[in-house]
Formats: structure tokens, sequence, C-alpha cells
């Protein structure tokens, strides 16, 4: 018997205002005689959801604002019920749906959590004997019986969280928690979830924005779209898919704007012509590199006098603006200028390694004192793909590969040597 | 119903914890803390007992003042659980956004929240009947069953009442001043007697008197007031036929009242 049980779960909200009581009497007075009611607008934020969950899956959910993932999880927590369909969960569900739900200002540290260990079904002999571990993880021995109100709010969501992750429940959800306190206590959080899913065997599902984390965490992924389930799969796979479709999306908009590149930082000593790849481009226009083999870049530049010793910087970004790596020219060890005019800048990257996906490019010009002249990000899209030789044998998990040399022996003799190949094509 | 005791008895511990935490966070930064609880009887008994020496109410041989603190403590506990009972479903709406427990619960926390000040009431009276050398019977043993009673009476207001109040916020604002004039309608500043003694004995309407008694006690708190007045000072049992009329009303709306709070329930989360 599987934990979980949703088959074709749809959740209909009605949209517009609220009803008040005179709208409600007529149509009830309708309805009675038989005429037809006025029927307002309504919204699908589940459109026939259908999943099974087995004990001891870890199972995140994503999407975009607004996909369905938190009413989702409402519906898995009992807190509302489904317009049509239905959802079967065979267990006890602890909900970690926001952390410190229930807590009160005017109680003490101590005193919340005997409440909401009660609230989320906690005995208070079960209680008595978690507390000293409760307040040990919240690091918060000192506050303790001080009331949350003079808490700073990391000191109640970590005391939330605590609480939350100490029940025993057979299954745990969680909405957005994992976010929470500064990077030591995330970093503990994530150590705490990760002991309940692989030492406990906890069924565990999350729903969360930080996809790389997820990625991590979970066994298994389902990716929402306007309330339907797009893809349910492995973590891999179902990350790809989102992150391509976000950033397709804002890219989207970039080809709409095109001709006219964004600056973040632009003091009008440089204008930017253009920015430009030298490599195939999909059906779309999404220019394509494919993994291991070099990427060339052309930027034209128009400076309206002449800039001396300047510093140019280009890297490559992920959707979530992280940069995967940045290449700067005062690496060269030689000042560079800017004649008046048009300057064309031609850059290559060797063996663009970075893990099949989409990525933006980046550019940030400085003057001989490293103050900003120019910055933009997301200048254009590429997405570095692997063939599908390559593919199925890529390590997952993983930002970049680095060219490595492996050579294996037994000590004495070589036996083998292998060299990552970085050309097949 | 049975599924309501059935949970009543599986959340006694969390209907404990939010009823302390509800006493805690009303008291906690009080300097006069839970001795508040008694200050409404004890004023109202004050001045009702003040209105009696003007306009004269026969309350027999048991002292006024003893009397109306009687009949106002099953008032109060009952007109204090109907309202916050009703108001508790939309009070709650953080925990009832996050985390699912049956949600008859929240009537019933406070519910038992007021059974803690009808608790300490009980030290006033006590003190009361010391002063005036009243001495209970064995009847008081009857206290307990019609306290619970009232409860029943509560909770017929309470959770329809909590189910409305999530669509209408009317209802929250409404039921007080209902409630405060149900209470002239109640045998609390004048005995039950007096009632009888004008529409049974006297027949003060006509021959619309036996129908307007009827009427007048189909007010389960009527029954209610009487009969803990009955058992402290007269010690008498409760008398059916008194109780009776309200009994059947209770019994007819309470199910009502508790299947409405059922089906309203799971769309609780949506509509608050």
């Amino acid at each position: 018997m599987s934990m979980i049980e949703v088959k074709n779960l749809t959740k209909e909200y009605q949209l517009g205002a609220l009803t008040n009581i005179k709208d409600n009497a007529l149509n009830l007075l309708k309805r009675m005689l038989g005429k037809p009611i006025e029927d307002r607008e309504r919204f699908k934020a589940l459109d026939s959801v259908s999943f099974n969950i087995e004990k001891g899956e870890v199972v995140g959910i994503i999407g975009s604002n607004g996909a369905g993932k938190s009413t989702l999880l409402k519906h898995l927590a009992r807190i509302t019920t489904p317009t049509s369909g239905s959802v079967c969960v065979n267990g006890t569900v602890a909900p970690l749906i926001e952390v410190g739900a229930g807590f009160v200002p005017d109680l003490t540290g101590r005193e919340n959590i005997y409440l909401n260990g009660s609230i989320m079904g906690l005995s208070r002999k079960e209680i008595d004997k978690k507390i000293d571990d409760i307040i040990e993880f919240s690091e918060l021995e000192e506050f303790i019986d001080t009331p949350i109100k003079r808490y700073s709010s990391g000191m109640s969501v970590r005391l939330g969280f605590a609480v939350a992750t100490s029940i025993n429940a057979d299954i745990l959800i969680v909405d957005e928690v994992l976010a929470v306190g500064d990077v030591a206590f995330q970093r503990k959080c994530i150590g705490r979830m990760e002991n309940l899913i692989n030492e406990q065997g906890r069924t565990v599902l999350i729903v969360g924005h930080n996809i790389r984390q997820l990625e991590r965490i979970c066994s298994r992924m389902i990716l929402l779209n306007h309330g339907q389930i797009e893809l349910d799969g492995s973590p891999g796979e179902v990350s790809k898919l989102f992150l391509d479709e976000t950033t397709l999306a804002q890219s989207g908009d970039i080809q709409k704007i095109r001709g006219e590149i964004k600056s973040s930082i632009d003091t009008n000593d440089i204008e930017v012509l253009g920015v430009e790849l030298i490599s195939e481009k999909r059906n779309d226009g999404t220019p394509v590199c494919p993994l291991f083999s070099d990427l060339h870049l052309k930027v034209t530049l128009n400076a309206p006098n002449p800039i001396h010793n300047i510093e140019i910087n280009i890297g490559l970004h992920n959707p979530e603006m992280v940069f995967m790596t940045k290449s700067s020219t005062s690496l060269l060890n030689r000042p560079i200028d800017l004649v008046s005019g048009n300057n064309i800048i031609d850059m290559v990257i060797d063996q663009v390694s970075l893990c099949p996906g989409t990525y933006g490019i980046g550019m940030g010009i400085y003057d001989w004192a490293r103050r900003p002249l120019w910055t933009g990000n997301r200048l254009v899209w590429l997405v570095v793909e692997a063939t599908s030789e390559l593919a199925p044998k890529l390590p997952q998990g993983t930002l970049a590969y680095m060219p490595a040399h492996w050579s294996i022996s037994d000590g004495n003799n070589k036996i083998s040597y292998t060299k990552q190949s970085t050309s097949i094509t | 119903m049975l599924k309501l005791l059935k949970n009543l008895i599986s959340y006694r511990e969390l209907i404990l914890a939010l009823a302390w935490k509800n006493i805690a966070v009303r008291y906690k930064q009080a300097y006069m803390g839970l001795a508040w609880a008694v200050m409404k009887p004890l004023m109202l008994m004050l001045i009702f007992t003040l209105v009696k020496s003007f306009i004269g109410i026969d309350s027999g041989d048991i002292p006024y003042p003893v009397l109306v603190f009687a009949a106002l403590m099953p008032w109060i506990f009952f007109q204090e659980s109907a309202s916050e009972g009703v108001g508790s479903v939309v009070a709650n709406t953080a925990l009832i956004k996050k985390i699912y427990f049956p949600r008859e619960i929240f009537p019933l926390v406070a519910m038992a929240t007021k059974l803690l000040e009808l608790g300490i009431s009980f030290i006033i009276l006590a003190g009361l009947m010391v002063w005036y050398g009243m001495i209970p019977s064995a009847s008081i043993l009857w206290i307990p069953v019609i306290i619970a009673y009232t409860m029943l009476a509560a909770l017929t207001i309470s959770l329809f009442g909590a189910a409305v109040n999530v669509y209408y916020r009317d209802m929250a604002t409404a039921l007080p001043v209902v409630l405060s004039l149900l209470m002239y309608a109640s045998p609390v500043i004048y005995p039950l007697t007096l009632v009888k003694q004008k529409l049974l004995v006297e027949q003060a309407a006509g021959d619309w008197s036996d129908k307007l008694y009827t009427l007048y006690m189909l007010n389960p708190l009527a029954g209610i007031i009487d009969a803990f007045q009955g058992a402290l000072f007269r010690a008498e049992s409760p008398d059916v036929n008194t109780l009776l009329p309200g009994m059947i009303a209770i019994l007819i709306l309470l199910p009502f009242s508790y299947l409405y709070f059922k089906r309203a329930e799971a769309y609780f989360a949506d509509v608050i």
C-alpha cells in the first residue's frame, strides 16, 4: 500500500469578491425556483493531479509561483478538501507548513514548545522526553524562558524548526522551511532533514524554490505547471526541465527587446552595440554550445572618446544568477585600451565544461581604478548540450565537469590509463 | 455525535494545552491575574442588589445577593462560552490555515477556558454562603450534571455560530447583543418562582399565560439557572418538568448544529 495516493485531484477556487448575504440569499431563492444562477468565474488551482508516493520516498515538488504546490500540500495535510478526486494518506502527517505556526508571542520559548508540540499531536510526556533535544538544537538555552515576542525572527524560526522536526510522524510535509536562519543553521537543518530521511526512513514531501538544494535531498521530483503535473521523475531530469523553462521564458522576454542590451550600470562612456555568440543556433534562435567544445564570443563596443587601461570581465552564470566562471583581461598583464569609435572584442572560452543547461552571459567593464563603466547580466542566453552519446555517461549532481586525467594502477605497474575525453563529438 | 466524544477524548491534551494558553495569555501580564475572572459576576451582583433595593424583587427566604450570584454563574458561563466559541474559529485563522485537527476543538477550548473561570466563581460563592450561614445539602452533587448540561446548551450555539461566523462575521458581533437581551428573558435578576407565580398562578397574560410560560421555558437557561439554585440552596433535585422544554430544544438543535459545523469545516481554510 502506498503512503500517499492522490487520484484525479482537482481544486477549484472562486474568483472575485467575497459574496454577501444578499447575493447568497438571492442565489438560494433562484436555485429553489429552478432558475439558473450566475456562476462566478472559477480558477483551477489543481487540475486532475494523480500520483502515488511509497514509504521512504523523498519527493520534491517544484513549480513557478501559482503552480499549485502549496494547494497540493494543503490537501495532503487535510487542511482543505478537494473539489473532486481523492487524496488518501496512510499514516500520520506532520505538516511543517511555515514553521512556528501557532507560536504565541506572550508565552516563553519553553511554553511554546509544549503548546506547539501538542498542536502537532505530541503528548505531554513525549514532549518532556524531547524538550532538551529541542532546546539544544535550536541553540536557545539562554532565552528559552523569555517570551517569544522578545525573540528575533531568526530565533523563533529556529525554535519552530526544532519542534517540527522532532515529531514522530510517518510523513513529513515541508513547505519552504529549509531557508531558515543563517548559513550555519541552514546547514544544520539540512543535516537534520537528511537524518530524518536516511536513518529514520521517513516519507517526506518538500516544496521549495531552491532547486539545487531540493535536487540534493530528494529521490524524486514532481514539476507542477498551472495545476497539472508536467513531469514526475528523477531530480536531475525534473529540475533541468524546470530551469530550462524558466530561462526560456526569460530569454523570450529578452528577444522581445532585442537590439537594446540592458545594463545595470552605465556611465555612458561606452556603448555596447552587440554581444554575439558564434555558434550553432536552435530553431528558435537560442545559441547552442556542445559540452566540451569551445565557445566563441564577439562583443562590439563603441567609445565616444578613447579610454585607456580598462578591464573587461566576461562570465557565464546560471539561471539563478550564480556565476559559474569568469574571465578577466586583468589576467593578461597588459593594459587594454579602447579607441574612439568601434572596438571589437573576440573571446574564446576553451572546452566549456558546464553541466548541460541554460546559461547567461554577463559582462563588466571597469576603468583603471576598477570603477565600473558598464555592467550587465543576462545579455545573451545559451544552452550547453551534451551529445546523446555523452549524456548518459555524465555523473549527476554537479555544476561543472572540469577535464580530468585518470590513471589506475596496482602501485607498481600501470595497468590502464585513461584521459577524460573531451573530444567526443 | 459519537465522533465528537471520541475526538474529545483523543484530543484532550490539545484542548487542555490550548485552554491553558488562552488563560496564560489573558492573565500573564495582568497584575490582578485570575481575579479578573470573578469581577464580572461580582460587579453584576452588586448592581443587581442595588437595583433590587429600589424595585423590590421577592427572593423568598434566600438572601438576594447569593441567589443572584448563583444565577449569574451558570449564565455568564453559558454566555461567554457561547460568544467566545462563536469567535473561536476565526480567531485561530493562523492555525486553521496551517494544520489539521478536528475544528470543533476551538469552541471546546473556549468553553474549557470558561470552565476554569466558573471554578473560581465557586470560591466566591462558597464565601458568600459562609457569610450568610447557608449549609449546602447532598443535592449539590447535581451541580456537575447541571454544568455539563449547560455546556451542551452553549455548544448548540457556538458550533453553529462559529461555522456561520467564518462566512459572515456579523455572527460574532450580533451574538453578544442577542445574548445580553436573553439574560433578561432568563431568571437571573429575578427568580423563576416569580415567573411561575405571575404566569401559572395569577395567569397574568390571560389565555396566553400557559403558552407564554412554555415559550419562556424553551430557553434552556431558565431551567438550568433554577436547577442550579435549587441544588445549592433548596436541597432539590432538578425538576424534570421545568427542564423538559429546554432539553427538547437542545436535543433537536444540537445535532443539527454539530452537523452543520462538520459540513462547513471542510471549507474553513478556503473561506476564512
